[in-house]
């Protein structure tokens, strides 16, 4: 999962960075509201993190522009203005959540789970494929109850997989969902990856799609 | 706000039985214009009165100083002395008033070493008579008469031309009837000036209360500007106001204006300073968060303290109040409010039924309705179990003015009767699990009250807890 981070605090985008790196996210950093909106635009991100006074660009100004060109990734807006107009004209202006600031990460995590997995047109919290669990509130994979350990690396494909289960993913998908703007790109990394994956889950749940990429489903491969 | 309005409206003069009211009514412009008008008029009044009534006085007694000049010509005319020394009338000086006794009209001729000859009328009195001090010219003076009457007299020393003596001549007149001539014309002449007094006093008050009126219209305006019905002196746009009292107006609208601009600043600056303490508040809240040396705690629950504080008086300062604006449309602003409030709500899935027919509007600012209606919405949501019911009615019988009813209701398990009023304390919470900072409800009391509204709290049909809100209608 790739989060854009839009807060001009360096310190609190630095704070929620670390955060997100420890729940199992990639994430891409913007100081400035134009270097956020030009990112949020060029780049497929599952999430923003948006603050609204932001240099430059406020934060209302470029989720309109987003929405205008149908970007519809999910948005949380984080903000000190917490009146409740402040909050109706962020959500109309084309928010999914809001958050007020103050406030504890932990807070913020949950909230972007829970709107993540919404997006994704998931409802539970614990992503089940057969019988592989991912429990996005604590980062845990189980299979049949019993724990699987996952690199960083690895939860992150697996978790974005699980989240668009049953549907085709290619590898330039994966790529980018799961590495931030900086990271070297390279597709071969990925099959690597999704190898490891499957003898640690050790259940037929990753499969091939040739030529297209790969599926999450439960059960033999078929065609 | 009415109850405000009434105990400072200090302008408002029902003060006929209170004890300073003369003295307020004199300190009071109607009063000045009144009372220094009556004074003056009633002084120009006095001196013509007494000016007309002297000058009446003085043409009757001249009048009547003639009739007795002539007489006394005419006493003279018919005197002679006798070749033996005694004095007599040459003809009778037959006049029928000097006949009968005490009749008003007299006359009388002394000599120094004489018995006086005097008229009939006089019958035992005699003139009192000067001989000592000679005056051969005519004088006039009020003597004692006969019968206890006043008399105008006029006396004359006369040397008759036969004899080298001289004669005391006098004649008189009651002045009764004189006194009473005068005194009935003095009579008719100050009630008369008594009657233009009035009519012009009635005249005066009738011409202030005109004057002024566009001075009381200021007032009623000014009452209206204070209680929210409207935002400027609406006095200024009708036309009806005379010229020499626009820059006035003017000048009041311009200070109200000017006050708006500075309560708006000031507004900004309080907001613009909590707002700038919220990242960093974030920052520290997120560093010692997870942490538990001493030093962290102590920071934590520094920051939480200066959060809550921020937010107490960020959300009071916020409160605009007052309305006349064109009003806030309710059902499509309920609308937005319910949308946010499930969105925050986040997974919980509460099923939210509006009533709410077009066309009502909120008389009041937008920032208000959201803060009121978002915060007892979130609430509901918070505690209910699956549905929200929000109905909004317009009233208007028996209020002084339209009124909407708000009520939100929640299928929660509601909260005991007694413990109702404590949801109004500041920062206080019932369940200490649920987050929230617990001002929702007394901010809403606060903005409430601004408007002249009110909240109370029942048990909802629904069962869990029902929040009525009274906010004036547009």
């Amino acid at each position: 999962m790739r989060i854009l981070i839009v807060e001009d605090d360096e310190t609190l985008a630095g704070q929620i960075a670390g955060n997100l790196k420890d729940a199992g996210y990639t994430y891409d950093i913007a100081y400035d509201g134009e270097e956020g909106h030009f990112l949020g635009d060029t780049e497929p991100y599952d999430a923003v993190i948006l603050d609204l006074g932001l240099p430059v660009m406020d934060g209302a100004s470029i989720l309109k522009k987003w929405r205008a060109d149908d970007r519809q990734m999910p948005v949380l807006i984080l903000t000190a203005r917490d009146s409740w107009t402040d909050k109706v004209e962020g959500l109309d202006a084309g928010a999914d959540d809001y958050l007020a600031k103050p406030f504890i990460v932990e807070e913020l995590l949950a909230r972007l789970r829970a709107l993540i997995r919404r997006s994704a047109g998931q409802t539970s919290p614990v992503l089940e494929v057969g019988p592989v669990r991912l429990d996005t509130r604590n980062s845990k994979v189980m299979v049949d109850g019993a724990a699987v350990k996952l690199t960083a690396q690895e939860f992150k494909l697996l978790s974005y997989l699980m989240h668009h289960d049953g549907k085709v993913i290619s590898r330039t998908e994966l790529t980018e969902h799961i590495y931030d703007q900086d990271f070297d790109k390279d597709s071969n990394t990925i099959e690597v990856f999704v190898n490891r994956i499957r003898k640690k889950l050790d259940v037929p749940v990753i499969h091939t799609v040739r030529g297209l990429g790969y599926r999450m489903e439960w059960g033999e491969e078929h065609a | 706000m009415s109850d405000t309005a009434d105990s400072k409206g200090s302008v408002s003069k029902k003060t006929s039985d209170s004890p300073g009211a003369f003295a307020r009514f004199r300190a009071s412009l109607t009063g000045r214009l009144i009372v220094s008008a009556v004074v003056w008029s009633s002084l120009a009044l006095i001196i013509g009165g007494v000016v007309l009534s002297f000058a009446f006085r003085s043409y009757v007694l001249t009048d009547v100083d003639e009739r007795l000049e002539l007489l006394l010509d005419t006493l003279v005319g018919i005197s002679e002395v006798s070749p033996n020394g005694e004095f007599r009338f040459n003809q009778p000086l037959a006049d029928q008033r000097f006949m009968t006794p005490y009749s008003g009209w007299y006359w009388q001729v002394s000599e120094a070493s004489m018995e006086p000859v005097r008229s009939r009328s006089l019958w035992d009195f005699a003139l009192y008579s000067e001989h000592e001090q000679r005056r051969f010219a005519l004088r006039y003076s009020i003597a004692d008469g006969p019968d206890g009457q006043t008399v105008r007299l006029a006396e004359h020393d006369i040397i008759l031309p036969e004899a080298e003596r001289v004669f005391h001549y006098q004649v008189a007149t009651n002045m009764a009837e004189v006194q009473a001539a005068i005194d009935r014309f003095n009579w008719l002449l100050f009630s008369a000036l008594a009657l233009i007094l009035a009519t012009v006093t009635l005249a005066l008050v009738l011409q202030v209360s005109y004057g002024l009126r566009p001075l009381r219209r200021i007032r009623r305006d000014l009452v209206d500007v204070r209680s929210g019905r409207s935002a400027r002196l609406m006095s200024s746009k009708d036309g009806q106001l005379p010229d020499d009292l626009k820059p006035l107006v003017d000048e009041i609208n311009g200070l109200i204006d000017q006050n708006d601009k500075l309560l708006q600043r000031a507004r900004t600056h309080v907001g613009n300073l909590a707002h700038a303490l919220k990242t960093p508040l974030s920052v520290i809240q997120n560093e010692v968060d997870g942490r538990d040396d001493d030093g962290a705690q102590l920071i934590g629950r520094q920051a939480k303290s200066i959060r809550v504080h921020i937010d107490h008086h960020l959300k009071r300062a916020r409160i605009a109040g007052g309305g006349s604006g064109p009003g806030l449309p309710v059902a499509a602003r309920i609308g937005k409010l319910v949308n946010a409030v499930q969105v925050i709500a986040g997974d919980k899935a509460i099923e939210t039924k509006v009533t709410c027919a077009d066309g009502i509007s909120f008389d009041g600012e937008k920032e208000d309705f959201d803060e009121i209606i978002g915060n007892i919405l979130e609430n509901a949501a918070k505690w209910a179990r699956s549905k929200v019911e929000l109905d909004v009615v317009r009233l208007e019988q028996g209020l002084r003015r339209p009124m909407l009813e708000i009520r939100i209701e929640d299928d929660g398990d509601g909260v005991p009767e007694e413990e109702r009023e404590a949801l109004f304390d500041r920062g206080k919470r019932l369940d200490e699990h649920v987050p929230g900072t617990g001002l929702g409800l007394a901010i809403v009391r606060d903005i409430a009250d601004m408007y002249g509204g009110n909240v109370d709290l029942s048990t909802a049909t629904l069962g869990g807890l029902a929040v009525t809100i009274m906010l004036p209608a547009k």
